[in-house]
C-alpha cells in the first residue's frame, strides 16, 4: 500500500489520525466532495438533463405527459367496482381514488427503479472520463440521482395539481415533502454508489436489477395498502426499505396526516445507513474500479 | 518515512510500482472482493517497478520507451488517476493531464458545451471557463464549428479544441501523452510554442515518439523499459542510446523469427 500519496497538494491517504478525527472525516467526506466538485456536478448535470430527451421534438413535455397518461389509465381502469378501504376514499369516484392512491406510491417507486436500472451501468457510461482524466467518479451517482430527482419533482407536481383539482384542496402536510424526499434521495445516492461499484466489476448487477426491479413493484405496497396483507407479513413488507418511503409519502400527500413515527424513523435509519454504506463501499473499491472498468 | 519538504521538487516518487490484478478465472475478482482480507486471488502483473524519480520545478522531462513499456501508466499514476501499488508518490501543485485528447468529448454536444464540461473536469470553476472562453476558442481556431456538435469535427479539430482547453487550465505541472501527433504542422508549432512558453513557469512531463520534439522541449530524458527506468539524463545521450537499442532489438526480432 502507498504510505504517502499526495495529489494537487491534498493528501489522499492520511494515516495516524485519531479515531474521532477519522469518524468525523468519514461522515463529512461525501458532503465535502460534493461541495468541492459543485461546478463539475452542475456542468455534467446540465448535459445529462439535455441528453434525456435529445432528438425529441416535444422534449420536456414527455416528463409531464407520462404521469398524466398514468392518471388517465388508472382512473379509467379502476372506475369499475374495485372496493378500497373507506379511509382512502377522498373523492366519490373510486377510479380517481385508486389513481391517486397508486400515483402517490408510484412516484416513489419510479424514482427508485430509474436509479436501480441505471446505476449498475453508470460507470461504464463514463469510462473515458474515469480512465483519462482526474475524475471524481463518486459524483456520478450524485449527478444521476439529481437528474432523476428533477423528473420525480415534475411527477409530484402533476400529481398535486391533479389532486388539488379533484379534491379541491391539498393537505397542509404536503409542506413536509422535503422531509421524506431528502432522506429518499440520500437512500438512492447510497444505493447507486453500491450498485455502480458492483456494476463496474460485472454486468450481472445490471441484469439482476432488470429482473428484480419489476418484482419489487409488487413487493412494495404500490398497488395495495399493506394493511390488506395478513399481519405476519408486516416484518417482511417493512424489511423492503421502499415500503416506508411509499407509506410516508402517501400519508403526507394523500391522507394529510403525519406518518407513523416508527415508520418514519425506520426510513431515516435505512437512508443514513444506505448512504454511508454505499459511500464506504464505493470509496473502498474506487481505485480497483479504475483498473477493471 | 519522512519526505523532504523542499518546495523545489514537484514530483517525487520512491520505488514506485504499479501492478494490475490478473485473475486466472473470470469470476475470481468476486472472491477477491469478498475474501481479499484473507488471501489474494490474483496474480500481480507489474507494469511499473522501482521508479525513483525527482522532478524539479521548471524542468521538462521527456519520457521515451517502446509501446507498452509503462510510460502512460507512469503518467496516469503521477496524475493520480490510478493509485500506485507500491512505493511513495508526492505531487505538489495543480496538475493538468493532456492524455488521449478529445476522447472525453460528448459527440452530440457542441464544442461550446464540451468546453464547459471539459473545463469543469479539469477543475476550473464555471466563471473561470466563461471568462477564458474567447481565448480558448481563439487558440483552437475552429471558428464557427464551435457551435456545431463535436461529431461533425475532424480528428484534428477535436485535438485542437481539447489541447486548447488544457492550455487554459493554468496548471503548474503539465502532463502530455503523445497528444500532438494528430494536429497539422501549423497547430503543432502553435502547441510547441505554447509549451515552450509554459516551461518558463511550469513543469512538463512529456511522452512522445518524436525524438525531434523531445530534443527540442526537454531538459532531461528518461528511458523506460519494461516498467523500469533504464537510463536518464541529457536528452541527446539518452536518445542516442535508445535509438541504438531499438536497432539491436529489431535485429533481435529478425534473428528470432529466422531461427523459428
Amino acid at each position: 500500500m502507498p504510505s504517502v500519496n499526495v495529489v494537487n497538494g491534498k493528501q489522499i491517504v492520511v494515516e495516524n489520525a485519531g479515531l474521532a478525527q477519522r469518524l468525523v472525516g468519514f461522515f463529512t467526506k461525501p458532503f465535502l466532495q460534493m461541495w468541492h466538485h459543485q461546478d463539475l456536478i452542475a456542468a455534467i448535470l446540465r448535459r445529462e438533463m439535455s441528453e434525456r430527451f435529445k432528438g425529441s421534438i416535444a422534449g420536456w413535455v414527455w416528463a409531464i405527459v407520462a404521469p398524466l397518461l398514468a392518471i388517465a389509465v388508472y382512473t379509467f381502469f379502476f372506475s369499475s367496482k374495485l372496493e378500497m378501504p373507506a379511509m382512502y376514499s377522498v373523492t366519490k369516484n373510486p377510479g380517481v381514488n385508486y389513481a391517486l392512491f397508486i400515483l402517490s406510491g408510484i412516484v416513489v417507486f419510479n424514482f427508485w427503479s430509474e436509479m436501480a436500472f441505471r446505476a449498475p451501468m453508470l460507470l461504464h457510461e463514463y469510462t473515458h472520463f474515469i480512465k483519462q482524466t482526474i475524475f471524481p467518479s463518486d459524483m456520478l451517482a450524485v449527478i444521476s440521482t439529481l437528474r432523476a430527482t428533477a423528473y420525480t419533482l415534475i411527477s409530484i407536481t402533476v400529481l398535486l395539481i391533479f389532486q388539488a383539482s379533484v379534491v379541491h384542496s391539498l393537505p397542509l402536510t404536503v409542506l413536509l415533502l422535503p422531509f421524506i424526499l431528502i432522506p429518499f434521495i440520500a437512500f438512492l445516492v447510497g444505493m447507486s454508489w453500491f450498485l455502480c461499484a458492483i456494476g463496474a466489476f460485472t454486468r450481472d448487477a445490471g441484469y439482476l436489477m432488470i429482473n428484480v426491479a419489476p418484482l419489487f413493484m409488487f413487493a412494495t405496497p404500490v398497488f395495495y395498502p399493506h394493511t390488506m396483507l395478513p399481519a405476519p407479513w408486516d416484518f417482511w413488507i417493512y424489511a423492503n426499505a421502499l415500503t416506508g418511503y411509499v407509506e410516508v409519502m402517501r400519508d403526507i400527500v394523500l391522507l394529510g396526516k403525519l406518518p407513523d413515527l416508527r415508520v418514519y424513523l425506520w426510513t431515516i435509519a435505512t437512508s443514513v445507513f444506505t448512504f454511508y454504506f454505499g459511500y464506504w463501499f464505493f470509496d473502498r473499491y474506487r481505485n480497483v474500479i479504475v483498473d477493471v472498468i | 518515512m519522512s519526505l523532504s519538504t523542499s518546495s523545489d521538487i514537484v514530483v517525487r516518487t520512491k520505488s514506485l510500482g504499479k501492478a494490475y490484478q490478473l485473475y486466472a478465472r473470470r469470476n475470481d475478482w468476486l472472491k477477491q472482493v469478498m475474501f481479499g482480507w484473507w488471501k489474494s486471488f490474483f496474480k500481480p502483473f507489474w507494469v511499473l517497478r522501482d521508479i525513483d524519480l525527482e522532478v524539479r520545478r521548471g524542468e521538462s522531462i521527456g519520457i521515451l520507451g517502446r509501446n507498452g513499456c509503462g510510460k502512460s501508466t507512469l503518467l496516469q499514476v503521477i496524475c493520480g488517476m490510478t493509485l500506485p501499488s507500491h512505493g511513495e508518490l508526492r505531487v505538489t501543485g495543480r496538475i493538468a493531464p493532456v492524455l488521449a485528447l478529445g476522447s472525453t468529448f460528448d459527440l452530440e454536444l457542441s464544442g461550446r458545451e464540451n468546453v464547459m464540461i471539459g473545463g469543469a473536469v479539469l477543475g476550473l470553476k464555471r466563471s473561470e471557463v466563461l471568462r477564458k472562453f474567447s481565448s480558448i476558442s481563439e487558440f483552437a481556431g475552429i471558428g464557427d464549428y464551435m457551435d456545431q456538435p463535436v461529431k461533425h469535427y475532424s480528428m484534428g479539430m477535436r485535438t485542437r479544441l481539447a489541447f486548447s482547453i488544457c492550455a487554459h487550465v493554468e496548471a503548474e505541472i503539465l502532463v502530455v501523452d503523445e497528444a500532438l501527433a494528430v494536429g497539422d504542422a501549423a497547430f503543432q508549432r502553435k502547441c510547441l510554442d505554447w509549451i515552450d512558453n509554459f516551461r518558463k513557469t511550469g513543469t512538463l512531463l512529456f511522452v512522445s515518439h518524436s525524438m525531434a520534439e523531445v530534443r527540442r522541449l526537454c531538459t532531461r530524458a528518461i528511458w523506460i523499459e519494461e516498467g523500469r527506468i533504464r537510463e536518464q539524463g541529457d536528452p541527446s545521450t539518452v536518445i542516442r542510446n535508445y535509438h541504438r537499442a531499438l536497432l539491436v532489438e529489431k535485429d533481435d526480432v529478425h534473428r528470432f523469427s529466422a531461427s523459428e
